[in-house]
Formats: structure tokens, sequence, C-alpha cells
């Protein structure tokens, strides 16, 4: 029986839409999406409610499940999403490689940082299989993974000392801001894309929120009137900023930099501050969404939307998998037919339907699996 | 004038060997571009004795059959030319990048790693991404200016080569739009994908693409390396040097 349409499902899916668009260099309707009018995007999103969700896993059942084997399972989801992202690495590898073949052209080898693989396989084999060589647009689930790893370590805080979870959190974030602490790659010399240590703040942030019988949760789902307002002059200067380039001029900020710039490696406090504020105006959003659902004539899809939207949200990490793999091919389709608008809108139009088609697969097997039998009675 | 303190504020003099272009490489450098002052480079070894170098692009993600990268030869040419300069090149690039979200990046990380000089290969990923010329052209022009206004030289390098793209319009366009804003900007610019062309030609076999593409791709960036290494120690001492005629349009070859 699969859940309801709820908010969170329906902004994931929001965000793995975002994401496959945002992911195809020069799509046209890249144009449109939210990093246009934010300085965040869908992967800010995408990790906030990653830690959302990992409240539901760590709390599930009422939290009867036992400490130890809250960590296993957190465990085996990483291990999960490891799987994943090695599986489409190799696929997306062969992709360009058979596509650089057939059209016998060697620069598209070195498309999505895959140049290594090729040319120094040793080494980079190596690199692929430890997570510090990630192919470029393949490199949020090398993200999920490390956080995953930690997540034991936050329910095992969360469990014994929840007061101190969203404190030593910040604390860490503070420290790798200020002595800007990343992970290097290898064996192509450079840092990750997305510092874990430092994205870790937003994870614990969505599953701190999450938590709605104590803590920060609580007090905001009090507070959210007055947040909500606070936040909208917030967001409305992000969309300055990102429009009319209203950035202050990085060089001329005051040491440490990374507290006074925005950036997304570290998803500095400005990108932070500024994603939280859009979390809280939109967090209204879904509930008018859901009124509009119950109007005549726009009704029906607005429904169909949400249902998408949320599918797709339920059938998270499919729908990602295939959605790595879609823009891939999509950039593919493009340089092959010449990027037109015509091109980018079939693109677009048939990369949904495929992940729509994906989530629905997922589904699908889910509610053909049979019931499982009733436990027999116990022997007297 | 005391001869000391002259010496004291002059750049250290290039070695005997100033990054010498190797045989394989020499026939692609009559392509490569007019030199320009690097006036930051020659400041900071003049007074530093070091040279930091923030490297974008594609190409800095390469590793050679030696490892250590692309960057890592360019490292030890300059360290070889430039007695008693410590080189530091840190990668920033990230491998498909369009030009506007790396010129968003690079400001980021002009602020944070201060260099002196900042190399990058640009127009490859725009040109295979149908990114229009007139949008390429005011990022470039628009990032090279806000560097030059941040006291940053730059040393660009341009489209990678790949025989099947000498006949494809966009990426011409996209060339010369680089070749007209680098021109207008008075900055060097490697012109990789001219110089691979003329070794392509004077290599010409077969039409394979693995391994013979693939290990001419190889050979090209150790020559872009070694290009690049030339470019910055020349620019170094260039101050007003005039400018050399243009190479003889290379033109569309004719299949090999």
């Amino acid at each position: 029986m699969t859940r309801q349409p709820n908010a969170v499902d329906f902004w994931r899916g929001f965000a793995l839409i975002t994401i496959f668009i945002d992911h195809v260099p020069g799509l046209i309707y890249s144009r449109y999406t939210l990093v246009n009018v934010s300085i965040s995007d869908a992967a800010d999103l995408f990790v906030f409610l990653a830690g959302w969700s990992l409240r539901l896993m760590a709390d599930g059942g009422g939290r009867a499940m036992a400490t130890h084997n809250v960590m296993l399972r957190l465990l085996a989801r990483a291990l999960e999403l490891y799987a994943a992202q090695v599986l489409i690495t190799m696929l997306a590898i062969a992709m360009l490689a058979a596509t650089a073949i057939e059209l016998s052209n060697p620069l598209l080898l070195e498309w999505h940082n895959a140049a290594a693989v090729f040319n120094d396989p040793v080494p980079t084999h190596i690199g692929l299989a430890v997570l510090t060589h990630q192919l470029g647009y393949f490199d949020i689930l090398p993200l999920y993974v490390v956080l995953m790893l930690m997540a034991p370590l936050f329910a095992l805080i969360d469990r014994t000392v929840p007061k101190l979870l969203l404190p030593l959190s910040l604390g860490f974030y503070l420290i790798v801001l200020a002595f800007r602490l990343t992970l290097p790659t290898w064996p192509v010399s450079g840092t990750w894309f997305f510092n874990p240590l430092a994205w870790q703040i937003l994870f614990v942030l969505g599953f701190a929120m999450a938590k709605e019988d104590a803590g920060i949760g609580v007090w905001v789902r009090r507070h959210i009137v007055p947040i909500r307002w606070a936040a909208l002059p917030i967001v409305i200067l992000g969309i300055g900023v990102v429009r009319f380039g209203w950035w202050p001029d990085p060089t001329h900020m005051p040491n440490p930099k990374l507290f006074f710039i925005a950036d997304k490696t570290y998803v500095t406090p400005i990108r932070l501050i500024q994603f939280l504020a859009l979390a809280a105006v939109f967090s209204l959003a879904f509930r008018y969404i859901r009124r509009a659902a119950e109007l005549p004539f726009v009704g029906p899809p607005v429904n169909g939307v949400i249902g998408m939207f949320a599918m797709l949200g339920r059938n998270s990490l499919y729908v990602f998998c295939v959605g790595s793999l879609l823009s891939l091919s999509a950039q593919i389709l493009r340089y092959y037919l010449r990027g037109t608008v015509g091109i980018d809108t079939a693109v677009v139009i048939l990369g949904i339907i495929i992940m729509a088609f994906t989530a629905w697969l997922a589904e699908s097997r889910q509610r053909s699996a049979p019931a499982k039998p009733a436990s027999p009675a116990p022997s007297a | 004038m005391d001869v000391n303190a002259a010496r004291a504020q002059s750049p250290p003099a290039p070695a005997e060997s100033t990054s010498p272009i190797t045989k394989a490489c020499q026939p692609g450098s009559v392509a490569l571009s007019d030199q320009s002052p690097l006036p930051n480079v020659a400041r900071a070894l003049a007074t530093r004795k070091k040279l930091r170098i923030l490297a974008f692009g594609a190409a800095p993600g390469r590793v050679t059959a030696r490892g250590g990268g692309y960057t890592a030869l360019i490292q030890r040419m300059l360290t070889s030319a430039l007695k008693g300069t410590k080189v530091t090149i840190v990668n920033r690039g990230v491998s498909g990048e369009l030009a506007a979200d790396a010129a968003i990046r690079m400001k980021t990380q002009v602020a944070l790693e201060e260099p002196d000089l900042v190399l990058w290969q640009v127009g490859t990923n725009d040109a295979l991404a149908f990114v229009p010329s007139d949008e390429f052209a005011l990022t470039i022009k628009d990032q090279i200016d806000w560097l030059k206004a941040h006291q940053v030289d730059v040393v660009l390098v341009g489209l990678q080569f790949a025989r099947q793209m000498q006949r494809d319009a966009h990426y011409i366009d996209v060339r010369e739009t680089l070749r007209r804003v680098v021109a207008q900007e008075n900055v060097i610019v490697i012109r990789f994908f001219e110089a691979m062309q003329i070794i392509n030609r004077v290599e010409a076999g077969d039409t394979a693409l693995v391994p013979d593409e693939i290990e001419r791709s190889e050979a090209g960036y150790n020559c872009l390396a070694q290009y690049v290494a030339r470019a910055i120690t020349l620019g170094v001492f260039a101050k007003n040097m005039p400018k050399r005629p243009q190479p003889a349009n290379l033109g569309t070859p004719s299949r090999p």
C-alpha cells in the first residue's frame, strides 16, 4: 500500500526533476529552474529532505527499534546507495565510450571527468571504487553515501544526548569553514565538489526539524508564521542577488572568507540561510497546491502533478539513478542532434515520462508482491 | 643604479632551457598565441619568489601516464624554468562545466586561493553544448575584465582538438569567438586546437578511435603543458613585446 502524497515526497519529486534538467549542460529549460531565482538549488533541497527521511528511518515504529538495529539499518542503506553509485557510474562510462566510438569523437571521453578512466584506468578504477574519483554530475550520490555512513552516529547521538546533535553538527561545520577542511579527490588532484564535512549540517538540520515532539522541530512549528515573515525578505533578496547579479565581491570579504561568500561546495552560511528561508516560505505552498487540486478545470491536472511528483519522491533512489543516466543521454542526444528548442523540449518531456515510469514500475513491483503468510500459532 | 638592488627587483631570469618545446610538439608551436605580458606574475616573482596558479577547466583533471596530471607537468616545467621560485598550482576544474558556471565559481576560488594567475581551459564544453557564441563571448570578456580588475593575470587554453570537429560549424564559431575576444582583451591564449591540428597533419595516420585517438589526445596534453609553461615564462618578461605576425589561415584540411 503506497502512502498518500505528502509534502516531503512532493518536493523530493520536484527536486529530482529539477536535478535532471540542471544536469544537462546548455539545456534551454535549465534557465527556468530554481537555481535561476535562488542562491541554493535542488541539491540543497534533496539533502535536507534526505535528512528529514532519515528521521522516518531512525524513528520508524515509534522508536521501538533498538539503537544498534537502527545503526545497522542505516549502514545497510549506505551500502545500497554505494551499490547504486557504482552501477550508474559504470553505465555512464559505458555510454560515453560507446558514444565516442560511434561518433568518432574522443572529446566525449572527457565529459563528466571521465578522461582519467580511459587514460589512466588502473588508479582511476580504485578511485571510482572508493569514491575519490567521481564523474561530473554523478557526485551527489557519493555525498549521500558519506552522509549515510555518518547517519548511525547522528542516530546514536539523537537517541542518547539529543540536545547535543545540532550543536555538535554546527560546531563541526564552523570548524570546516574556518579551516577549509575537505575531502580530496584521487587520482585526479582536486577536492570533492560536494564537501560532506560541510553538507552534513543540512542533513542534520533536516533530521532535527523532522522531529515533531522535541527539539528545534517543535520550536520551528510553533513559530512558523513569524519565521515565514522573517524569511520572505531573505527569499526576495536571494532572487535579486541571482537575477541582477547583486553578489558581493568575494575578494573583499574578510577572513575566514567562507563565512561571508556563497559557495556550493561548502554550503556556506549565505546559501544555508537562504535555503532555510526558502523552505520556510514554501512550507506553505503544498497546502495551497492541494487546495488547487480541488478546483474545477485545473483540479485534475494539478492532482495529476501532485500524484506524479509524490510518486517520484517515494521512489527517489531509483528515480535519481535513472534521472542521472537520462541527463547524460540527453546531453549526448543534444550533441548528436545539435540542441534546438524542439530537441530540448522533447528531451525534457521524454525524460520526465521515463522517470515517472521508473517510479511506477518500482511501486508496481511492491503492489504485486504476494502478501506474507500469517505466522503459525505458538505451540501449547 | 645599484646592480644588486636592480636584480632584487627583477623577476628571476629563466633557466637556460626555458621550458624547451620537445621535437614532437615543435610543429604545433607555430600556431600559438601572440605573447602578452603577465605583470602580476612578474610582480609576484620579484617580490615573493612565489607563483600561485589557479587552474580551471577540463584539462587540469587529466592524468598522464606518469601520474600527477597535466598541471603537475606544468608545475615541474615552471619550477625548472624559474629557478628559486616556489610554484603552486591549485586545481579547481570541474569537468564538463560551462564557461558561465566556471566564471561564477572562479570568483569564489580567486578569493579563497589568492592566485597570481588563472589558467583556464575554456570553450570545448560550451561548443559541444551549443551555447550561443555571443553569450560565450560576453562571459569570457566579463571574466577577463574581472580578473584584470582584481590584479590576476590570465592564460586561456582554447578548444580541444578532435578530427571530427574540424568541420563543425558551431565549434569553429566558438573558436573564432574566443580568438576575437582574447585579441581585444590582449591576453594569452594557447591555441590548442590549431596546434594539435598541425601535429596531427604531421603524424597523419589511421582513423581508428581507439587507441590512436586517445594516445594522440594524451600526447596532446603533454604538448599543451609545454606550451603553457613556455607562454608563462615568456609572459613574465614580455612587457611591451611587438605583436608577432598572425599565422597563415589554417583553413579546413582535406580529409587524410
